[in-house]
């Protein structure tokens, strides 16, 4: 996949996330090691956006990696890469959480891209998240307002489209349509090909 | 407007353009709130459902799958303590990983090595071979995929859809899950296993780890009646979680179980007040195990 334009880029040097992905899918511990320290980082970050609760997202992050270790075997490379197929667990395990806990009711769902703060000093391959951080944010920056309040309350807050109907006190056929409206321009400001 | 989260009531709210719920354009429009994670866990199913069943909503999925993922990639890295990766590495020992293909058991046995290469298993290969052809062969014929069964589940799953003409995509017997129950019988690693329930009638559970789903074919058992349902659980070392609930109209009925099918679950069946109980609140009339 020619993704040098994408931004999940592999790193220059050393086996890709693919590469690793695939090892783990046969049994590979060293590999499996190896993708953690890789990737970690992300996963945590992520899941700590959502659930907030650091001993809480320490546990989502743990079941997250278990569960690419069970089912890398599965792992297609050819229908996405393997940090995208990662947060996709991760997201969906921490929305998992939060709905579980109801701890969604209290958390604070500051909307909004400034929210979004990548810390300058952050880990060695800052300047690569830097460049994916700066893509996504001007892509956040090209949806309406309305629209990106609801990816982001749905996105970044775990909330679901009933709960952002409810909070925004919209009907919930307005939030589907913002939802939808603002993936398909975030998909296409991101050049994701479809 | 009640506050629940019963889907009828956004009926109440429906503009007059807006597809009907369970129509494959609602589906499809929810592709963008199924990558974001903001459906609640029926809507969920129901796409799950559609998408197993539909290539060409899975290619439109992909690319909304991959839009988050972006989002996701602008997200502030933090790095997590320390004793998590010893704590991590130490238990995948007590883990097994599902299978490429072929069917995948609790205590699946490591793929048998092909007679024509016998070679010492290293203790930890730092790169595994795949499996051979030969190898996938043997693991095919180790499982034993029972041809005649399946044949007769997709027939009995087309029977059954034939009966059940005008339903809609959506719902546990719909289009969707007909397709998806169908395809589920027809996969490369189905498994299936019957069992007799006291008191009359059987339960046929066929699995398909592949696509991580499984679903019933319930036959002969008793009606419970307006005020009761039948429930379906998958049960793992978290205990049981809802995957359903069906009622018996006729001699067989079946239905596709919401939520993951993984290896070495058990699906448990209980009779449950009306709708449905969030835990069993009964002890289970039968237990598969896979």
């Amino acid at each position: 996949m020619a993704d040098r334009d994408r931004a999940l880029t592999a790193p220059e040097s050393g086996p890709t996330a693919e590469e690793l992905l695939t090892q783990v899918g046969r049994g590979d511990r060293e590999a499996f090691g190896e993708l953690y320290e890789a990737t970690a980082a992300r996963v945590f970050g992520l899941v700590r956006r959502l659930v907030v609760d650091p001993a809480q997202a320490e546990e989502v992050t743990q079941d997250v990696y278990l569960e690419i270790w069970q089912s890398a075997p599965r792992f297609d490379a050819a229908r996405g890469n393997a940090l995208a197929w990662m947060f996709t667990l991760a997201h969906r395990r921490s929305v998992d959480r939060i709905r579980a806990s109801q701890a969604s009711r209290d958390r604070d769902l500051r909307v909004g891209v400034r929210d979004l703060e990548v810390p300058v000093d952050t880990v060695a391959e800052a300047v690569e998240i830097r460049v994916e951080h700066e893509r996504v944010v001007d892509a956040l920056v090209g949806l309406s307002e309305l629209q990106r309040e609801c990816v982001s309350l749905a996105y970044y807050g775990g909330l679901t489209q009933s709960e952002i109907a409810d909070r925004l006190e919209v009907p919930l056929g307005t939030v589907k349509t913002r939802l939808r409206d603002g993936m398909i321009r975030l998909r296409t400001a991101l050049g994701v090909t479809t | 407007m009640s506050e629940t989260n019963d889907p009828r009531d956004e009926r109440d709210e429906r503009r007059a353009d807006e597809p009907a719920p369970d129509s494959f354009e609602a589906l499809r429009g929810a592709l963008a709130a199924h990558a974001l994670d903001a459906l609640d866990a029926e809507e969920r199913a129901a796409v799950e459902r559609a998408l197993a069943a539909d290539p060409a909503l899975r290619d439109e999925a992909d690319g909304f799958a991959e839009t988050s993922a972006l989002l996701a990639a602008a997200v502030a890295p933090v790095e997590p303590p320390p004793a998590l990766k010893s704590r991590l590495l130490a238990q995948l020992d007590a883990l097994p990983q599902q299978r490429p293909e072929a069917a995948a058991t609790t205590a699946a046995p490591p793929a048998p090595p092909a007679a024509a290469a016998p070679e010492p298993e290293a203790a930890a290969p730092r790169h595994a071979r795949e499996p051979g052809r030969a190898e996938r062969v043997a693991q095919h014929r180790w499982f034993q995929r029972p041809g005649a069964i399946i044949a007769a589940a997709a027939a009995s799953v087309a029977l059954i859809a034939g009966a059940i003409i005008g339903v809609g995509w959506a719902g546990p017997n719909g289009w969707g899950a007909q397709r998806e129950m169908a395809a589920i019988a027809e996969a490369s690693d189905v498994q299936s296993s019957t069992h007799e329930v006291d008191g009359g009638g059987a339960v046929t559970l066929y699995w398909s780890a592949e696509q991580g789903r499984s679903g019933v074919i319930v036959e002969g058992l008793p009606d419970v009646g307006a005020e009761s349902t039948y429930e379906l659980w998958y049960i793992d070392d978290d205990g049981p979680q809802s995957a359903g609930t069906f009622d018996v109209q006729g001699e067989e009925t079946w239905r596709v179980l919401d939520g993951a099918f993984a290896p070495g679950v058990e699906v448990g069946v209980t009779v449950e007040p009306a709708g449905g109980s969030p835990q069993p609140t009964s002890d289970p009339i039968v237990v598969i195990p896979t």
